[in-house]
């Protein structure tokens, strides 16, 4: 199930919201969110319910062993946290990658008769995101960074809970721990929660899936006449797309965390303003890259063993981030992609970049970015470079076409809007007019503050409180129109009478 | 305190409408068909545990949320329109244009049954070089005189209404005349119907994709042109209007634009319908003495004319023409007490229109390209025809394969 969907919110979600404050403690707020979680995740595949419990169970059954001797013999507990995190590792080996790694040894002729795909194997939605979520609990634990949990309940209820199951953003045990056990949901943070849940289904449903259609248009274009034009706007709107997609779902995910009184570390940080990679990595899936540094580039020893090592640990870092997004060799290109533009921005490039004028990096970083996208999106690599190609008018029919012109030119009043989005301004504008950020209080930022809740403090102005007003009636109109959206995706007149 | 008002207020309004909605969805009563889009809607899908672990009941219970989703044309209606505000110029790949015209511009294009293409200006040249190939073998295998005639879309009769580019248009235009051979008797509709459009005349519907009574009778004078029969093409004095008013059409259902106006079916009526009897024919397969299977025709559906008035008075007032047999294979519409010369038809719901007309001049058999029917030569001997004709949209053209499949 996605949240992007009328199933979702008239369906799922208000059940578990009735259910869930109808009950008083947490305790059983936790087993609410456990089994509706479950039922969440089981929807579209009910059997890898399964291979998820069987993964909760593992670690929470060797977490016991990893704290008994953590404290008194190292070796010990190490060896218990190796074979926990291996037996987590093998589902995600076995359902995201056998297959990619069986087809790729077929290349080779001799093993080509002998050896065939396991099939039927589809993968497990998530099981990216939960494994990572497990495996930071193991070391968390192993580490003495956290206590055991030995409430199975509160284990299980941290690894599905629904709203960051499936797209992140990946919560490390450490961070929530306490929420598990103890946490106030309050009217002030459930608005709160409302308010950053609609922002993000507004990102996702009128800008992400919009961007998507022109993006998809515009791929299947090039197939037929392929234009420079037709190949920029499957970069732009791609990159649009991907960026309104899961910051809106990472939005949607720290909105619902809130609504049960959850707080989340945030997932992205307007990446697309970035003035190098290596900045763009800081706002991008924020998430995703501190659990490779936490539990891979650091102890690996990161930057501190020298300058050789130092090239190995993050080759190594991008080869997996790459992977980890997907068992296909252009997941693993866009990965070292970036690994090796982040060499060379440490190297030199960086500081020479703070020399020039603003506007080169952000060029310079928007452009690599979108050429990223292209390896990230063509599954079809020879595709995926024929679109490299055509944007400086190399193997293409004709600059543009009237068509592609047409649905370009078409396409910019909504070009605008989802560029302007996807930078702080809008924001920064409401907030300062409104005197009070009304979306991320009760946010924690990525360097661990957190924003309060409800700042009692300042009284707001006249103007202030017609905001105060105006961000209200906003919320009520953006769900109107996100839910008219939501509709019409599905709305298919069948025009039996064309025939 | 206004902070902490707000958030209420947030709150209780989310809740609201969550919890409000999500009631009227379970109070409300189901509706089994949708008149707007001319569709079964989905019920409350069939619960066991077969349908639970195969998926498919939570793909039924998708479906049933959004077709009976409370307020429905409400909410379509509102991202319909806030489309065109956002300066797109379309909705669902419906252009709005001058006067309320409506046109689909994009389509499914068919190049395979296995390849799906989401919705493109462009179409796959090689099928429609494949209907040409058809078409052109056809013709040089028949002995009768062919005219054929293929019927543009909107968006490229009323192409005047759109600052939407002609490439297309001008691409498929220029393929088919090039490609098709004169023993098809391929007539040119597009210069002819451009040139009526554009003096203001109402040759296409501005909410559905079909032309009018009108476009069709100006086909009808080309089709008898075609066949020689100059002489014999009726004035279009010889028709009494009839008027039926308030047509919302497929191009509308697609675009759910609830500002535009309606269309006006004006039928052009001979004034003789009783005399013709329209028959309904399917395939059955029966087995002869000898116990084999063989096929025959039955006729399952008959009635008199070509109309079924009952279709004026809903929505789909097009389906009125042949009784919106659209689907049907074989129809027959000989006129009673004559013996007159036979005419066969191939051809796709363009051709409904044209009945009125040719019926006053033929016997007609029809054969329903779009229904898969594609044995023209079998037809027209086991009718006895002395003609043949081939009416088929550009619209299907590009969107279908059928046509390929003449012979």
């Amino acid at each position: 199930m996605v949240f992007s969907s009328l199933l979702f919110l008239f369906a799922f979600l208000t059940v578990t919201l009735a259910l869930y404050y109808v009950l008083p403690h947490n305790k059983w707020r936790n087993a609410v969110l456990f089994v509706v979680s479950l039922i969440f995740y089981g929807w579209g595949e009910p059997v890898y319910i399964l291979v998820m419990l069987l993964s909760i169970t593992e670690a929470y059954g060797f977490g016991f062993l990893i704290a008994k001797y953590r404290e008194t013999n190292v070796r010990r507990a190490r060896a218990w946290m190796t074979v926990s995190l291996l037996s987590n590792l093998a589902a995600l080996l076995f359902f995201k990658y056998a297959n990619f790694f069986l087809e790729n040894l077929r290349l080779i002729p001799p093993l080509s008769e002998k050896i065939a795909l396991i099939e039927g194997l589809t993968l497990p939605i998530g099981i990216s995101f939960y494994t990572f979520q497990i495996m930071s609990y193991t070391i968390d634990l192993y580490r003495g960074q956290t206590e055991v949990q030995k409430n199975f309940v509160a284990f299980g209820t941290y690894v599905t809970l629904f709203p960051q199951l499936i797209a992140g953003p990946i919560v490390r045990y450490r961070d929530v721990d306490d929420q598990l056990t103890e946490r106030r949901e309050t009217v002030d943070l459930f608005a709160s929660g409302v308010r950053r849940f609609l922002t993000g289904l507004g990102k996702k449903i009128l800008i992400g899936d919009t961007a998507s259609r022109i993006y998809e248009y515009a791929k299947a274009s090039a197939d037929f006449n392929a234009t420079a034009l037709g190949a920029w706007m499957v970069v732009i709107f791609y990159t649009l797309h991907i960026y309104y997609d899961f910051s809106g779902y990472s939005d949607m995910a720290i909105g619902l965390g809130r609504m049960f009184g959850f707080r989340f570390l945030e997932n992205f940080d307007y990446p697309y303003i970035s003035r190098s990679i290596t900045e763009f990595w800081r706002r991008w899936h924020m998430s995703l890259g501190t659990w490779f540094k936490e539990y891979v580039y650091i102890p690996l020893g990161g930057n501190r063993a020298g300058r050789l090592k130092q090239y190995r640990n993050i080759a190594i870092v991008w080869f997996l981030t790459g992977f980890w997004h997907g068992a296909n060799w252009n997941y693993i290109l866009w990965g070292v992609y970036f690994g090796v533009i982040l060499v060379i921005e440490k190297t030199f490039l960086l500081k020479r970049l703070e020399k020039l004028p603003k506007i080169v990096g952000h060029l310079y970083a928007l452009l690599l970015i979108g050429f990223g996208w292209i390896l990230f999106s063509y599954t079809d690599m020879a595709a995926g470079a024929r679109c490299f190609l055509a944007l400086f008018g190399v193997g293409v029919n004709a600059l543009s076409s009237p068509v592609i012109g047409y649905e370009f030119l078409h396409a910019v009043p909504f070009l605008l809007i989802a560029v302007l989005g996807a930078t702080p301004l809008p924001k920064r504008i409401w907030d300062r007019l409104a005197e009070h950020d009304w979306v991320s209080c009760g946010a924690i930022l990525p360097d661990g503050r957190e924003m309060p809740v409800t700042e009692d403090g300042l009284a707001l102005s006249r103007r202030g409180k017609v905001f105060a007003v105006l961000t209200t009636v906003g919320c009520v109109f953006l769900f109107v129109f996100c839910v008219a959206y939501m509709v019409d995706s599905t709305f298919s007149p069948f025009l039996y009478f064309i025939f | 305190m206004i902070k902490k008002i707000c958030n209420l207020a947030t709150a209780v309004c989310f809740l609201a409408l969550l919890f409000g909605l999500a009631a009227a969805f379970w109070i409300l009563p189901d509706s089994p068909f949708s008149e707007a889009e001319n569709r079964t809607l989905a019920l409350f899908p069939e619960f066991s545990f077969e349908t639970l672990t195969d998926g498919s009941f939570n793909a039924g219970m998708t479906e049933y949320f959004a077709d009976q989703f409370p307020a429905r044309p409400l909410f379509v209606r509102i991202k319909a329109e806030s489309e065109i505000a956002a300066g797109r110029g379309e909705n669902n790949g419906v252009l709005v244009g001058k006067n309320d015209q409506l046109a689909v511009r994009k389509f499914r294009v068919y190049e395979s049954l296995l390849h799906q293409t989401p919705d493109m200006d462009y179409y796959y040249r090689s099928n429609v070089d494949a209907a040409i190939d058809a078409l052109n073998a056809f013709a040089a295998d028949a002995s009768l005189p062919v005219v054929t005639i293929l019927p543009p879309r909107s968006v490229d009769a009323a192409a005047s209404a759109f600052t939407y580019p002609g490439e297309i248009t001008d691409v498929l235009h220029e393929q088919l005349s090039a490609g098709l051979s004169p023993a098809t008797g391929y007539i040119d509709l597009l210069p002819l119907f451009r040139e009526h459009y554009d003096a203001g005349e109402y040759v296409y519907f501005r909410t559905d994709h079909h032309w009018t009574p009108e476009g069709a009778y100006l086909a009808y004078r080309e089709i008898m042109k075609g066949f020689g029969m100059e002489d014999k093409i009726l004035p279009e004095s010889a028709f009494t209007v009839e008027e039926i008013p308030g047509f919302y059409g497929t191009t509308w259902s697609k675009s759910r634009l609830k500002f535009v106006e309606p269309d006006t079916i004006r039928y052009l009526s001979p004034g003789n319908e009783d005399e013709f009897v329209t028959d309904c024919l399917s395939v059955k397969m029966v087995k002869d003495e000898a116990g084999r299977p063989k096929k025959v025709k039955e006729i399952y559906k008959s009635f008199p004319g070509w109309l079924n008035r009952d279709y004026f008075t809903v929505k789909d007032k097009y389906g009125a023409f042949l009784d919106g047999t659209h689907n049907e294979q074989f129809i027959s519409i000989p006129a009673m007490n004559r013996d007159r010369e036979a005419l066969l038809i191939m051809k796709d719901s363009f051709a409904n229109t044209l009945v009125p007309y040719l019926a006053q001049h033929f016997d007609l058999v029809i054969g329903n390209l779009t229904g898969g029917v594609t044995n023209a030569s079998e037809l027209a001997e086991e009718y006895g025809c002395s003609r043949i004709l081939i009416v088929y949209n550009w619209e299907n053209l590009i969107t279908s394969g059928s046509l390929a499949g003449i012979h």
